[in-house]
Formats: structure tokens, sequence, C-alpha cells
């Protein structure tokens, strides 16, 4: 979502159903290791700019997935030769990844018959 | 699980966290910045600051980021605990009172749980002790069951091989045997035991070898095997001491084996208590032995599967079975009787013979439990008082947010901080309490002494004691803080509310106030009672007069061996020897000898004939004296005369009794004995009565009179009442007398170990010391629970006055005088007390009960001790009040009106 440099408010965003966020990480970082500015970045990329990650959601987020074990971090040198700590997807991270898409296409498979019905 | 392992690490690794968490948003920020400098074509700066806003609050982020790492919690206990210390800090007086007091009643309870855990739970140090068991006897007599300890040695031999329900059947018999040799002779405590003794306990040696058993097995009996502590202090810890030869008794034995360190074994005898801890063990087959030599307790091990009554039932069976067992040889102390159906009775090794100190140890645990609550009851008041306090503060802290839940879980937790910090007071408390209070047991009261330890499930008990203290401190003020009613007057009334006061909350610490004065004077009376039960017993006269205007009673014992002293005229010309030179000792006034001393540890009792009479239904004892006895001991000759010099063993056949047999069985006063003849032993040698002296107390002040027939030493025949011989001693001076006595006893056999040496006052005192322990025990926690309760109604008046400060002022600004306002407090102090007095009361009356087999010419319900404990407990109910009191009546009506 495109903002005026000037705002400096609380945005009002589309906000993530809780749980959503971390099966976007999850997914992003099925691609290849990224470090948290990035997987933002990716997510509003690929979403074009509806989906905006806050960095307050983003980094616990991080770390209660660096809890239960589903990504791994380590400190590398980034693509602008900066130090920057990358996340991994972890075998139980593929596997958690899984069940959360299953879950998601069932719900929003759920959703979607009943907006259809006329 | 492995979040549960990665939140430990996280626990030593929160500073680089920190670290790390500060680079990433760093990085991150740079990042966005480079983007915004590049989208928006911004300067740097500007950028950056764009981006930290962007971000927003950093310090948040990183304690969300924080979050999923920290087990909630226990971080909110650790926050919780923290502030509980500081506010525990800023209130030195509140923290030492609460602690001191938590302390006390922890500690003691520790203490006493030491002790009975250590005395009748702590599993024995043998294998599978539960299967160890001791058999006794018992005999249907027309006046009911009768108990026996110990069986014939022949009973014995015909049981053990037959049983089939126990592993095996040792038996043993303790024994006190001179060593001798090895330095300075020394009496010591020992047991002969069946050879497979050790066997059935289940402990081998540390050196050497246990004896030999087996029906093969060639007899050891020369042998002898010492306990650790004999052989690192007699025998020197030398480590070639197996195969060495040591003097027992006169007689050479071989040492086959030294026990280890931690064993122990001291034999429990019904009635008297547990024997000291046994230095020396003799293997003895008793060949041929019916039960006139030796008494034998026997120790079975059970076999996994079978209960002591399977085991009980086998061995009745095969007392009784008289193929097994010949009658007339089922031996026990006193006569036996024929054809009289025989009982077996089976009790733990752990439990044998701890009846009367279970009852004791558990009477002190109720008693200590009580001290605990009454210190809870005290914390929990101040907790209170101190929350009234902040009453204001809680409630503007839960009116912003903070949940009561929260505030219960601090109030909680502040409990427990206190508690654990006291209860670890209590523990070092406890161990100084064992380690002083154990010496002064006394002697045979407690087995298994060395049990007594503080270990890691006395801890465990502790520790327990602390979280039940918790919730007992924490509980009520946390309540209160959940309750409606609590802070919201605040709310309605700001400005009165510290004039007010906190009623409901004053109203609740009464009634715990009265509760602890209740529990107090339960405490109290159980000791009053006890201690009013010691006077009465220790005013009782013993019937001798132990000390008096010419000095007191020196008494000094031997046991002269059998194999030097085999004959009788041995054993007189020995006593007959010591004695004459001991009368002529500096300071001794008069002496004499006997083979029983009172109050001493051995006694002969039984029947009697009179001649022309019926044989009398009572005992009598037979002690055996030496002229100028009764004189030496005090005792009034009421007819006839003294022993004298003149009754030797070829003169007639004389003998003295006392008045109880003279009243009961020769009436028509004190000389209506004299001239009558009784005998000591069916088919004996008639007596002829020449004197009768007054009755005597021989085994305790608790017990009745003793009925005697006193016989001159010379006349008596048999060895082996007379190798137990008491030299005693009238005298001012007893420490020189002693020596003297010694000496000569020395001299005159120079291998003979003295021992005993004490003065009659010091056997009767040592008679009740156990009774003066108990007292001394339970007045010590009712003074400790007295202590406790003053505090609390001292608190509890000094606060209320405090709280009507603007009352009294009121008061006295309308005309109220000093006194009065004096008389005011101590009235409301007064009507606490009385209610904690009634309820005390009534309680009293139901529990005491407990404490009857304790108690001597003193009922459990008596009067005296009732009433007396109770105003002495109303004084000083109001001594705590009067300081507050006072404050009260220099409460100046101007300022205490114009403040809130």
């Amino acid at each position: 979502m495109q903002r005026s440099s000037k705002e400096a408010k609380t945005k009002s965003k589309n906000e993530l159903l809780p749980g959503t966020l971390e099966m976007l990480i999850l997914k992003t970082l099925s691609i290849e290791p990224m470090h948290g500015y990035g997987i933002a970045q990716h997510i509003q990329m690929i979403s074009a700019d509806v989906l905006t990650v806050e960095e307050g959601s983003l980094y616990p987020a991080l770390q209660r997935m660096l809890v239960k074990g589903w990504v791994s971090a380590e400190w590398r040198i980034s693509a602008n030769n900066r130090r920057a700590r990358f996340y991994t997807l972890t075998t139980a991270g593929k596997k958690q990844l899984g069940v959360e898409e299953a879950r998601f296409s069932q719900m929003f498979g759920a959703m979607m018959r009943v907006m259809k019905t006329t | 699980m492995g979040s549960v392992l990665r939140r430990l690490l996280f626990f030593f690794r929160q500073s680089q966290f920190d670290r790390d968490m500060e680079d990433e948003l760093r990085f991150h920020e740079e990042m966005k910045a480079q983007a915004l400098a590049d989208a928006d074509d911004m300067s740097g700066d500007e950028a950056r600051a764009a981006a930290r806003r962007r971000i927003g609050n950093a310090l948040r982020l990183r304690e969300q980021a924080r979050e999923p790492w920290t087990f909630a919690p226990v971080e909110t206990f650790a926050a919780d605990a923290r502030h509980a210390l500081r506010l525990m800090r800023r209130d030195p007086a509140f923290t030492f009172t609460a602690l001191a007091t938590l302390a006390l009643g922890i500690g003691l309870n520790t203490a006493i749980f030491s002790v009975a855990y250590g005395v009748l739970w702590r599993p024995l140090p043998y294998p599978n002790p539960d299967r160890l068991i001791i058999v006794s006897s018992a005999q249907q007599t027309e006046t009911g069951p009768r108990t026996f300890s110990t069986w014939a040695p022949m009973s014995y031999d015909a049981l053990h091989p037959r049983v089939t329900t126990l592993d095996r059947l040792a038996a043993y018999n303790s024994i006190d045997v001179p060593l001798s040799g090895r330095g300075e002779p020394l009496q010591l405590h020992g047991l002969e035991v069946s050879p497979n003794f050790f066997e059935t306990l289940g402990v081998p040696p540390a050196r050497g070898r246990a004896f030999l058993t087996g029906a093969a097995a060639p007899d050891d009996d020369r042998s002898a095997m010492v306990s650790d502590r004999l052989w690192r202090t007699s025998l020197k810890a030398d480590p070639a001491i197996v195969g060495q030869s040591i003097t027992i008794d006169g007689l050479a034995r071989t040492v086959i084996g030294v026990l280890p360190p931690e064993f122990s074994f001291r034999p429990v005898i019904p009635g008297l208590g547990a024997l000291a801890e046994t230095d020396i063990f003799l293997p003895n087959r008793w060949p041929g032995d019916t039960g006139r030599n030796a008494f034998l307790f026997l120790l079975g091990r059970m076999k996994p599967g079978v209960t002591q009554e399977r085991a009980e039932a086998e061995l009745t069976a095969l007392a009784n079975d008289s193929s097994v067992v010949s009658a007339g040889a089922l031996g026990a102390e006193g006569a036996l009787a024929q054809n009289v159906h025989t009982l077996a009775r089976v009790a733990g090794l752990q439990q044998y013979g701890t009846e009367s100190v279970r009852t004791l140890l558990l009477i002190l645990l109720g008693a200590v439990s009580f001290v605990l609550l009454i210190a809870c009851v005290n914390v929990a008041n101040l907790q209170m008082a101190r929350l009234s306090a902040r009453r204001a503060e809680l409630s503007v802290r839960m009116a912003l947010g903070a949940g009561r839940r929260r505030i219960m879980h601090q109030l909680l937790t502040e409990a427990a901080v206190l508690s654990l910090l006291g209860g670890s007071l209590g523990v070092v408390l406890a161990e100084i309490a064992i380690h002083v209070t154990l010496p002064l047991v006394p002697q045979f009261a407690l087995p298994r002494l060395g049990g007594i330890v503080i270990d890691a499930r006395v801890m465990a008990f502790c520790l327990g004691l602390s979280l039940v203290s918790t919730l007992l401190i924490g509980l009520l003020p946390a309540l209160r803080v959940s309750g409606a009613a609590f802070g919201e007057d605040l709310a309605l009334h700001a400005g009165e509310a510290r004039t007010t006061g906190d009623r409901q909350g004053e109203r609740l610490r009464t009634l715990l106030v009265a509760a602890q004065i209740a529990m107090t004077l339960v405490l109290l009376i159980g000791a009053g009672l006890l201690i009013h039960s010691f006077a009465r017993l220790t005013s009782v006269s013993p019937g001798f007069e132990s000390s008096g205007r010419d000095g007191v009673v020196q008494a000094v014992r031997v046991t002269l061996p059998e194999r030097l002293y085999d004959t009788p005229e041995r054993i007189h010309a020995f006593a007959r020897g010591v004695l004459d030179r001991i009368q002529y000792l500096p300071g001794v006034k008069s002496a004499s000898l006997i083979n029983s001393a009172p109050f001493g540890m051995m006694f002969i009792r039984g029947d009697f004939d009179i001649e022309g009479q019926p044989k009398p239904e009572i005992d009598a004892g037979k002690p055996k004296i030496e002229a100028g006895y009764f004189k030496t001991m005090g005792i009034p000759l009421l007819a006839g005369r003294e022993f004298t010099a003149q009754d030797t063993a070829k003169a007639p056949k004389v003998a003295i009794i006392s008045e109880r047999i003279a009243r009961q069985y020769f009436p028509g006063g004190p000389g209506a004995a004299l001239g009558r003849r009784v005998r000591l032993r069916d088919r004996g040698q008639w007596l002829t009565v020449v004197g009768v002296v007054a009755d005597i107390r021989q085994m305790g002040l608790d017990q009745e009179v003793q009925p005697m027939i006193y016989v001159p030493f010379q006349q008596e025949r048999e060895s082996f009442v007379l190798c137990f011989v008491s030299f005693v001693a009238r005298t001012a001076t007893p420490a020189s007398v002693v020596e003297g006595m010694s000496a000569e006893i020395r001299r005159a056999a120079s291998d003979l170990p003295i021992e005993s040496a004490v003065t009659m006052d010091e056997a009767v005192a040592a008679s009740v010391a156990p009774p003066r322990f108990r007292t001394l025990l339970l007045a010590l926690f009712a003074m400790t629970a007295t202590l406790i309760a003053t505090c609390g109604i001292y608190g509890l008046m000094a606060y209320a006055v405090t709280q009507r400060r603007r009352e009294i002022g009121v008061r006295m600004a309308l005309g109220a005088e000093r006194r009065d306002v004096l008389r005011l407090v101590l009235r409301r102090a007064l009507g606490i007390v009385a209610a904690g007095l009634i309820a005390g009361l009534a309680g009293a009356a139901g529990v005491t009960r407990v404490l009857q087999t304790f108690l001597f010419g003193v009922t459990p319900t008596d009067p005296i001790t009732f009433a007396i404990v109770t105003l002495l407990l109303t004084a000083v109910g109001l001594i705590a009040a009067w300081l507050p009191a006072r404050r009260a009546t220099r409460i100046d009506p101007s300022a205490a009106l114009r403040a809130e």
C-alpha cells in the first residue's frame, strides 16, 4: 500500500487472519532462504501491495517459528554486502507448510461455497 | 520437546539475543531507508527517520519478539518474587518478625519430624527390613493373656529347624560382659547370639567372617564379633585384629569379624526401652538349657509373600505341639505353666517395643503442628495488615487494568517467598536444635538415635510445610482481594477510607487472633498437665532417704564373673572383704551392700510361703543385704532388728520383711510378725523373721511400693543371684568416697570393671528423666506458641489503636479521661482473649485425653491446671495489649481530629 512519507500514523491495512502470516512466511521461505526485510518485501510485492507485513508482526512471528523449530536462522552477508540474518525452512517447517496450506484451502473452499450460494 | 529445550537455551543467551535483534532491526531499517530514499527521493537522513517511524516502537517490538522464548508463568513468578523481595527489604520490621516466626514454626516441626521419622519409620539398615520380625510368647491365665518376651533355648532349638514360614530364625540374649587386657577394663553391652544371627539380619561383616552355621559346622564358641565402634576405640582400629585374642569375662576369645560402621543393633526390651548399642557378639547354642540361665529373644526373617499372621499361626501351632516342644520347657520369666495353651506373637522388628514412644512422638508432632498453625496465622495477619495499608495503591492499580488475578498471584508469590525463606531458616534451626537436644535425651527413651538426621526426606517434608504455610498465609489476603468489597468502598468514599479503616479485614484478623489464643491455650494446658503430673511424681518418697543430714548415698555396682566367683563362699569373701575396708574410708558414715539396689537394673521377685498360712497371692522381692543396709539407706526399722555380723552362714536363717507383708499377713501391729517363719522357695529352708522395715519403691516413683523379704547376703547360697553386688555408702563427700570405693574393689579384683557409680539421688533422678524430658519439650512448644500468640495480640491491638485514632481523639475531646481510654482498649483485648479462651477450653477438654498414659496423679481434665493456665494466658493477653493501650492514652485529641 502506497503511503505518503509524511504520514506517520498507524496504518489502516488489510489485517491478516492470525496464523496466516506464518503460512505466508513459510511459503516465502520455501522458495529460498531470506532475511526479514526480504520476506516482507516479497510478500508485499507478490500480493501487489495488498498484503503488508508490519515489522511488529513479522519479527515476533519469525521468533515464534524459531521456537517451534519450523525455521532456522544464521547470519550471512546479504546481496549488498551487509550482515543480515537469514531464515531457512527446516524439514519440520516444510511439513507445517503442507499442513497449513491444506487447512487454508479447506477453509477457503468452504467460504467460497457459502459465498457462491444465491 | 524441542521447543522447551530451545527455550531453556535461550535463558543462557539472552544478551546475545538482544544484540542479534538490535542488529537485525538496524539492517531492516537501513534497507527500508534505502528503499524510501530511492522511491521518494529523500535525503539519507530523512529516509532513515522515515524508516524508523515506519518500524514503530523498537522497544516494544523487541519485547514482543522475546515473548515466544519465555515461559510466561516462570517469568511472572520471577518478576513477582523480585517485587516481593523489594517490598520485604523496605519493611525490615515486618520481614524480621515474619521470618523469625516462620523459622520457629517450620524449624520445630522439621526437628520433631526428623526424630519421629528416624525412630519410627526410617527403614532399618538391613536388607528387606520389613521381613524381619520378633517372636514373643503369650500364655492364657485366669486373669487374661500374659505376654512374655523370651523363650527357653530348648524351645528355640525345637522351633527353628521346623518352621516353614520363616527363612531363618535366630535367637539372642542380652549380656553385659567385661573386656579386660586392653587398657581400662570396660563393661561391654553385648549379645549372645545363635550362629545364624547375622545371616538372618543379612549383614555381612566388614572384616573377617561371621559365625559358622549349619548343622555340621564346628562350634565357634571361643570366637567373638565386634562392632566397628569397639574396634576403633578399645582395639585401636588394629587392621590385623582378625585372628587376635581378646579377654572377655576372663576368657580368651578370638576376634573373627568386625561389623561395618553403619551396622547398628540396639535390642528393645519391652517395658524398659532400647538398650545401648551392642558392641560385642558371642556365639552360643545354649546346649540343654531349659530356660533357667538364658532368656532368648527370637528374631526371624519371613519368607517372601508370608504375612505376620501366617507366621504367627504356624509358630503357635508348633509351640503347642508337644512332640515338638517338650512341655514345661517353654521358658519365660517366672514360673512355667504346664499344659497351658501358648500363643506366639509376631511383631515387625521396627515396631517392636516402640508403642509408647510412638504415642509420645505423635503427640509431639500434633503439638508442634499447632505451633506452626499459630505462627502462620501471625504472619497471615501481618500480611493482611500490610494489605490493608496498601488498599489505596492496589485499588488504583486494579482500576488501571491490573487484573484481580494478577494481584492475587502477586500476593501468593509474596507468601511463597516468605515461606521458602522462613523454611530455609527453619531447617538450620532444626539442625541446631537436634544437635543440642539429642545428647540430653534420657538413656533408653529413643531407639535408633543414630537414624535421626536431616536428610533428603526430611527436607522434602520441610519443603512441604513451607508450601502449606504459603497457602495458609497467602490465601486469606488473596481471597480478600478477590472479594467484591475490596477497594470498592475506596472508590466511593475516598476521603473517609483511611479513617473508617478496613472493617472487614479487621474482623477477620480478630477472628484469627482468637483462634491463635485457643490453640495456644490447648498447648499450655497440655504442658501444664505434664508439669503438674511431674511435680506430683517427684514429690513421691522412694521410701529411703537418698539425701539427708548425713549426706547422700553413693552406690557402686559390679557384676562378678561366674568363672572366677563360682562358689557362694568366694562371693561372700569378696563382698565382706571390700565392705570391711569401705566402712573405714574417710567420709563414710555407714556402708553396706545389696544385690539389687533400688532404681537399678536388676530385680528378682517371686512367690513365697508363710508358715501356717495359705500361700500369699502377692510376689515379694528377695534382695540379699549385708548388715547395716537399712541404716545406710535411711529406711526406718519398724520392729525388731537389722541384720548384724552375727548372721553368718552357720547362724540360724533369718529374714526381715517389709511393712506391706507385715500388715497384710501379720495383723496386730508391726511386732506381730517377729518370730514367725517364711520361706522363699518351695521345699526351701524356713527363715525366722527378726525385723520389719518400711516399704520402698524399687523400680520407679510411679510404681506401687514393693513388698520385700530381705535375707542376709552371707546366708544366701545361690551364686547367680549373689554375683550382682551394689556397695552403698552414706557420705557427705560422695566424690572422694566413690574413688575410695572403686580403689578397694580394684584391690580385691583387679580386672573387675565398675558397672555404675551413682548416688541414689542421681538414680532416682534418672528414673524420672523420661517424664522430665517430655514435660520440658511440651513446655517449650507451649512457650513458643505463647510468645507468637502474644505478638499476634499486640499486633492486632496496635493496629486497632492506630485505626481508631480519630475515634479516640473524639472521645478524649468529649471528656473521656486517659483511664477510660485505657479501659476501652483493654476491654476490647479482653473480649478477644476471652473468646479464644472459651474455644480453647472446649478443645483442650477433648484433646488432653491423649496425654493419659503420661500423667501421674492428675486427670486429663484436672481443674486446677485448667484454671491456672487460663488465668495465666489471660494475664499474658492483657500485658500484650498494655503497650498499645498506653499509646492510645497518649493520643493528642486535637492532632487526631485534624489529621485524616
